[in-house]
């Protein structure tokens, strides 16, 4: 498929080496269509291809980076939604909710090697390279899988909570933490014993999670509190909430460390936060419901999964620092205006709805999707 | 509150039904596979809420976290 939405501006040159502060705090290089519900990202940067986790297809999507177009269909198990890719064997994991297993893919060959059952609905995934472990969060299993990158052996199935989900690791505290959706907590374990070492209850809907080793730090999206918590990994409690754009749901560390990327899936945009200072720094719009994000680290640009727009969206983030104005979020041109006429069929009667229906009541028109 | 159902990708009724039955929800439900309101809205992202007053003008937009949500049902009431 090819890539669509491709602006190049010759006064921004690309790549993170050339992040200058320019009239934009960020550049659309291309939004590329892929499979239905895309969710997770993988990069292999060896080859210059983005593996794309299409929940509601059943596939990964594979993207030539260089060309933006779509060169392999990946067939996996029943809703993959996470995904992550090992360059030291070349295997790419894709955590298959539906089908409670992890499909192990040849980055190579671009064929599936073979599958690994684990607990009930995986959704979130990691790997250490530096372990040689691959985490697993089972949501509906409530347990955290951990899977030997070479044997692909299972080594430990460990007790979670409801919704568990986003796996971080810090190699340097030799500390895993698994984050539970449902229970809006995050449990926190030895990563050799995988003896829990504590517990902390969060905001509502935690759902991803990135570690800064050098700073002793997790940041934890909350997506309905629409914040992001920032961890102190020695004390293991809650330093600092973070507010973001609406409904947080997916977050990456840019390789500097200096700043977060959150993805807002009721906003469809990424929040640009600082590391050092908790500030959002811009708001980087991409597609329609976004969720997965990873940074590529040939270039410093954002890949972003939007489940909204059945798209992968490619940005890049010009900000060399924090800016000096803060962000502020405009408000719709909506407010005050009339609602639009509509008809939309009544999903229990069949019948078509209209704006009469509702004359002179006051009322909330919630969208919503299923993913 | 009633809910819009969009960008499912694939048939909505089942999607919808199942998300139903996990979450218990009830109430009209409405379906725009296609983004026939919220396209023209501006819509973005999920959860959007849209709090409508009686004679059809909109006073709040986005309005995902609940503080929000509950201070635009306080403004829509006077409260």
């Amino acid at each position: 498929m090819a890539a669509t939405g491709e602006r190049e501006d010759p006064a921004f040159p690309v790549g993170a080496a050339c992040r200058i502060d320019s009239r934009s705090p960020w550049r659309q290089v291309a939004e590329i269509p892929v499979g239905l519900d895309p969710e997770g990202i993988a990069i292999d940067g060896e080859r210059r291809r983005a593996f794309v986790a299409c929940s509601r297809s059943d596939f990964v999507s594979v993207v030539d980076l260089e060309t933006h177009d779509v060169i392999a269909e990946i067939a996996t198990g029943a809703e993959p939604i996470d995904i992550g890719l090992d360059e030291q064997t070349g295997r790419v994991f894709s955590a298959d909710a539906h089908s409670d297993q992890v499909t192990i893919i040849d980055s190579a060959t671009l064929e599936v090697e073979t599958v690994v059952p684990v607990g009930g609905y995986p959704s979130g995934l990691t790997h250490v390279p530096e372990f040689r472990r691959l985490y697993v969060g089972n949501s509906l299993g409530s347990t955290m899988s951990v899977i030997d990158l070479d044997t692909l052996e299972t080594v430990a199935t460990v007790d979670a909570e409801p919704g568990a989900g986003a796996i971080g690791v810090d190699p340097t505290r030799r500390l895993a933490v698994c984050v539970n959706f449902v229970a809006a907590s995050a449990n926190f374990y030895d990563a050799d014993s995988f003896e829990e070492v504590g517990r902390l209850e969060l905001g509502t809907g935690t759902c991803a999670i990135g570690i800064v080793p050098e700073r002793g730090e997790a940041f934890i999206v909350n997506s309905i509190a629409g914040t992001v918590c920032r961890i102190d990994l020695d004390a293991i409690e809650v330093v600092e909430e973070i507010r973001t754009g609406q409904a947080p749901v997916g977050l990456t560390l840019a390789p500097a460390h200096d700043r977060v990327y959150v993805t807002n899936r009721g906003a469809g945009s990424v929040s640009v936060l600082g590391v050092a200072d908790g500030a959002e720094w811009s708001q980087i719009p991409v597609g329609n419901g976004p969720g997965g994000i990873v940074v590529d680290r040939h270039d410093g640009r954002i890949l972003v999964a939007n489940a909204g727009s059945q798209t992968i969206s490619i940005v890049e983030d010009l900000l060399a620092a924090k800016p000096p104005a803060p962000v502020v979020e405009e408000p719709s041109p909506w407010i005050g205006e009339k609602l639009p006429t509509f008809a939309l069929e009544d999903y229990r009667t069949g019948e078509r709805r209209t704006n009469a229906d509702w004359a002179g009541k006051k009322y909330i028109l919630n969208f919503f999707a299923s993913w | 509150m009633i809910l819009v159902d969009l960008w499912e990708g694939t048939e909505p009724r089942p999607e919808v039904e199942r998300f139903c039955e996990m979450w218990g929800i009830r109430g009209p439900i409405l379906l725009d596979p296609d983004g026939d309101l919220a396209g023209p809205l501006g819509v973005r992202g999920v959860p959007t809420n849209v709090v409508v007053d009686s004679d059809g003008t909109i006073r709040a937009f986005g309005a995902a976290r609940l503080d929000e949500l509950e201070q635009a049902v306080d403004d829509l009431y006077g409260r």
